[in-house]
């Protein structure tokens, strides 16, 4: 199928050509789907190089998956979000991660150069209090904060129920707000308020 | 007392903010990684099971034929009328051999081949 006719299809859809051997949909989803993962993998992880091997691996477990892909089943996304949390996860525990110590990035010139460069000190500082979240804290933060997906997406991702996302969140946002507590300032938190 | 100068955690409104920009911030795919992702998506597509094109057709001309000589009815009693022929050449039944001796003078098939074969080499002799 033509990559354009296959731009404006749904991921099950393309999924279900992908599984038939046509290339265009092959191409149309990872370049769909492979930012996601990646995002997500980054802000679980805070690592490129270990986001580039979480989102290589779910992609392939994607692909792997799709023959038997069941139309109807969970959306592609919520599959792919919740196989995404499950390999950051198992990398977390193996590497024992603690905070992270990862230098962060500056962004290039530009004109909006301060306020980026906010927000990316900002988010360092945010993925550092996040990684030191018991696991499941962390899942569910950045499953509903940081890839604003709704709490019972979150619940379908995590396989628990809402009040559990919700009871996950509460403790993990009292544990963010005291450990940022020191660095408010410095993230320019008390000008914003 | 160290507790009361601890300073006070930060508030939602606060949280959001940092949620905002850390959304804002996101991490951006390295072009050459997407082209890999994209090679290993190639060659991970499964081999597809749809028959070629020209055996699509042959297969369709083989099944018009079939159906113009009776469909698979037909196929089914050739099949048997052949399996029969080769069991009475291989084994013939007594009632066979009596119209064949009736028929050609003979006690057997064997026996009428050689003199047919055994004519043929006269005739070329002479």
């Amino acid at each position: 199928m033509a990559l354009d006719a296959s731009q404006n299809l749904e991921d099950a859809e393309l999924l279900a050509r992908f599984a038939q051997g046509d290339r265009a949909a092959a191409q149309v989803l990872t370049a769909r789907l492979a930012p996601v993962v990646y995002a997500q993998a980054f802000r679980m992880l805070g690592d490129r190089a270990e986001a580039e091997d979480i989102t290589q691996d779910s992609l392939l477990r994607l692909w792997h998956a799709a023959p038997d892909w069941q139309a109807g089943q969970a959306k592609v996304t919520t599959w792919l979000y919740r196989v995404t949390s499950n390999l950051c996860i198992d990398k977390m525990r193996k590497s024992n991660r603690q905070s992270s110590d990862a230098v962060p990035e500056m962004p290039d010139d530009g004109p909006d150069m301060e306020r980026r460069l906010q927000d990316s000190a900002r988010a360092q500082a945010l993925r550092a209090a996040l990684s030191d979240l018991p696991d499941r804290q962390k899942q569910a933060m950045v499953l509903r904060h940081l890839e604003g997906l709704s709490n019972p997406d979150v619940a379908q991702i995590m396989q628990i129920s809402v009040e559990a996302v919700e009871s996950l969140m509460s403790r993990g946002k009292r544990s963010l707000a005291d450990a940022l507590a020191p660095q408010k300032k410095a993230l320019g938190l008390e000008d914003d308020g | 007392m160290d507790k009361e100068f601890s300073p006070a955690p930060l508030n939602d409104k606060d949280l959001d903010v940092l949620f905002a920009a850390a959304q804002r911030d996101a991490p951006q795919l390295d072009p050459e990684f997407l082209a890999r992702l994209q090679a290993q998506a190639a060659a991970a597509l499964p081999k597809s099971e749809a028959p070629q094109p020209w055996r699509r057709a042959v297969f369709r001309f083989l099944s018009q034929l079939a159906a113009h000589f009776g469909g698979w009815p037909a196929g089914a009693g050739m099949a048997m009328a052949g399996a029969a022929g080769v069991v009475i050449g291989v084994s013939p039944p007594d009632a066979v051999l009596d119209i064949t001796s009736a028929y050609f003078q003979t006690e057997s098939l064997s026996e009428l081949s050689g003199i047919g074969l055994e004519a043929e080499f006269i005739w070329e002799d002479s």
